[in-house]
């Protein structure tokens, strides 16, 4: 399995589909193929926060998983291939339109095992409040590209607190335009300026650290 | 133009140049791009504005006479009409599909397939006809009907239009209050042509991992269209930068930058700046990996706009002796900030990156629109009292001594049907002057090609 990890750790999209192949073909459990693809997926994600991946890099080792899932499923019972770290919603902000970085974290939150509920963009805060009540998520992501959207940010968050949920459900800003400045405006819990914050944030608000 | 004003204006101008020849300058240079701010304040919703010139040319009225304090000022009326008449679906529109008050948003996707990198190389006119335009112009889908020449018939004659309007705004803007624009003219990085407008995000990540060959020809075959177009809309003085606006390389790393971006980036900046212009290249997202290779542009001709998540400081120490850096000042600081907070930083830029006229005031790229009034102020009092390093006159504007000097451009026929053809298939016996008529046939030839390659 070590050359399998190292294959997806070093972005080798062919090498990586024809190992899982053989693997399976030998009968190795499916369930142990993709433990090794996690592990991959992990140093992936490490490599990006020490900054010797960047972004495209991060994203391609999605891309990597979504060819080896296209192998591993016909071998996964229906259990192992849903998600199971946690549910998590998530949307573009009433105003924009941009996915572009929304889509990029959440290809990351499924590679890293969670459920996502994604709203689609030019979310009004309703929809944002409706979904965190009916999901019974833990973490809301606000994604923008506009710096015009730092009222809406808030405006969302605060139609939470009306809605008695604030304290039920951790919410992170997302976007190049989001800063510690702009998370105290909003009275958001943190904020992300890279995908991978965004799956740490995760990691951290149901417990898998 | 009144002495005064010419004075004015000459001030205003030389200064700007000087800043970017990094020659000495009386003081800190002000051509702050304000685009949206002034959008903000001007009282119109941005659909008014895109829509109606008198509300675009009261836009600019109004922020002069607001601030007198800047040297420069792009006063342009940006039409969105055409894309209206073609349905580009490239972008949503203010006041037709979003917030009459929202900027126009641009909607990423893989427009071009994976697969159609053949075509778009060796035919660049025949794959946006066939392919990309019925895919990205809603009113050319049904191609061939009368309802698409109609289209294509308005874009061309909204085009003409819309510049005619927007020369007659600059002319009272230079002439009424002395200011002249910040660039003329503009060159896109292949890349992000590439990336931008064919195959999103998504789709360019793949590529450069599956088919990179593909990736690095098709940048040079972009290079080749957008040089020989810029040039075209350049200052043909030869002293207004040509503008350019790197918008993906903040997603690539060093080894990808190198190998997909640069090497395109470089070749077109290098071809204008040979030729006697300058550029003002606005550095979008986090460039703090490939600062490096600024430093390889010569001395004194690159205005660098850098964004909030590139490191102004480590900018200046690699490249601050060459040429001049902007930004610096934080959006968020703008539009949430207080005006002591905006003074301060822009006295620590004045004297870390600006200490010997090396910076430009801006905040990531533009001054945002919900950027506080008091706050903008305070950027241009604060270049007051702590930017000015004489009293003396600001410099003249320099005359470019390379007027002559013409651009190593590659070579591009850009005829769909040559006059030659057109003679011969149309059965001209041509009794009369031949030479008037092919010089004619081949303008609006070389238009059209154009605006088939820069349709979006």
């Amino acid at each position: 399995m070590k050359e399998l990890v190292a294959a997806i750790t070093n972005l080798e999209e062919e090498a990586a589909v024809a190992i899982v192949e053989k693997k399976l073909q030998a009968g190795v459990s499916a369930h142990d193929v993709l433990a090794a693809c996690n592990e991959g997926l992990i140093a992936v994600g490490d490599l990006f926060s020490e900054g010797e991946y960047f972004l495209t890099e991060l994203m391609f080792s999605g891309e990597i998983m979504n060819s080896i899932m296209e192998k591993l499923t016909p071998y996964l019972s229906a259990g192992e291939t849903t998600a199971t770290k946690g549910k998590v919603v998530i949307g573009t902000v009433l105003g924009d339109i941009h996915d572009v970085g929304k889509n990029i974290v959440i290809n990351l939150l499924k590679g890293h095992g969670y459920e996502v509920i994604d709203l689609g963009i030019d979310v009004p805060a309703a929809e944002f409040v409706k979904a965190v009540r009916e999901t019974g998520t833990k973490v809301l992501g606000l994604s923008a590209l506009l710096n015009s959207t730092y009222p809406e940010m808030k405006t969302v968050i605060d139609e939470l607190k009306k809605a008695g949920l604030r304290d039920s459900v951790k919410v992170i800003i997302g976007g190049t335009i989001c800063s510690e400045k702009v998370r105290e405006f909003t009275g958001a819990d943190d904020f992300a300026t890279t995908a991978i914050k965004g799956v740490h944030f995760c990691n951290s608000v149901y417990g898998h650290e | 133009m009144e002495e005064s004003k010419q004075q004015l204006y000459n001030e205003r101008l030389g200064r700007y140049l000087a800043a970017i020849r990094r020659k000495p300058i009386d003081r800190i240079s002000t051509s702050i791009p304000v685009g949206s701010y002034a959008d903000a304040i001007s009282g119109y919703t941005v659909q008014e504005l895109m829509y109606d010139p008198q509300k675009a040319e009261d836009r600019a009225v109004q922020f002069l006479k607001k601030y007198p304090e800047v040297d420069t000022f792009s006063a342009g009326f940006s039409s969105t009409v055409d894309f209206d008449i073609l349905n580009s679906r490239l972008y949503r529109i203010p006041g037709r599909d979003i917030d009459p008050k929202s900027i126009r948003q641009f909607n990423e996707n893989e427009w071009m397939k994976a697969d159609e990198y053949r075509k778009f190389i060796d035919d660049p006119i025949g794959f946006r006809m066939d392919v990309y335009f019925p895919r990205i112009l809603g009113e050319y889908e049904k191609r061939g009907s009368i309802r698409s020449y109609m289209a294509f018939l308005k874009a061309g004659m909204q085009q003409g239009v819309a510049r005619e309007l927007s020369r007659q705004i600059n002319t009272r803007i230079k002439n009424e209050f002395a200011i002249p624009p910040s660039s003329q003219g503009i060159v896109n990085a292949p890349f992000d042509t590439l990336t931008n407008l064919f195959r999103g995000l998504h789709g360019i990540m793949r590529d450069m991992f599956r088919q990179p060959d593909a990736v690095i020809e098709a940048c040079e075959a972009i290079l080749k269209q957008n040089l020989v177009s810029c040039v075209g809309m350049a200052d043909p003085k030869k002293q207004l930068p040509v503008w350019i606006g790197a918008t993906r390389a903040g997603f690539l790393s060093p080894k990808q930058f190198e190998k997909f971006y640069w090497p395109t980036f470089f070749k077109g900046l290098i071809v204008l700046i040979e030729a006697g212009w300058t550029v003002r290249v606005f550095l979008e997202g986090n460039w703090n990996a490939h600062l490096d290779y600024m430093a390889e542009f010569p001395k004194g001709t690159v205005l660098f706009d850098l964004d909030n998540e590139t490191d102004i400081f480590a900018a200046h120490e690699k490249f601050g002796d060459k040429n001049v850096i902007s930004g610096g000042i934080p959006t968020d600081l703008l539009i949430l900030g207080s005006p002591e907070e905006v003074r301060q930083r822009v006295k620590l830029l004045i004297e870390t990156v600006g200490k010997d006229g090396g910076w430009i005031p801006n905040s990531g790229g533009s001054i945002p629109a919900g950027c506080k009034p008091e706050n903008f102020q305070a950027i241009l009092d604060a270049v007051k009292e702590f930017g000015v390093y004489h009293t003396g006159p600001a410099p003249e504007p320099e005359v470019s001594d390379m007027l002559d000097v013409k651009p190593q451009l590659p070579k591009l026929d850009r005829f769909i049907t040559s006059w030659e053809e057109a003679k011969e298939t149309n059965n001209w016996a041509i009794p009369g002057d031949e030479d008037l008529i092919k010089k004619n046939w081949e303008l609006f030839e070389r238009m059209a090609y154009s605006w088939v390659i820069s349709r979006r």
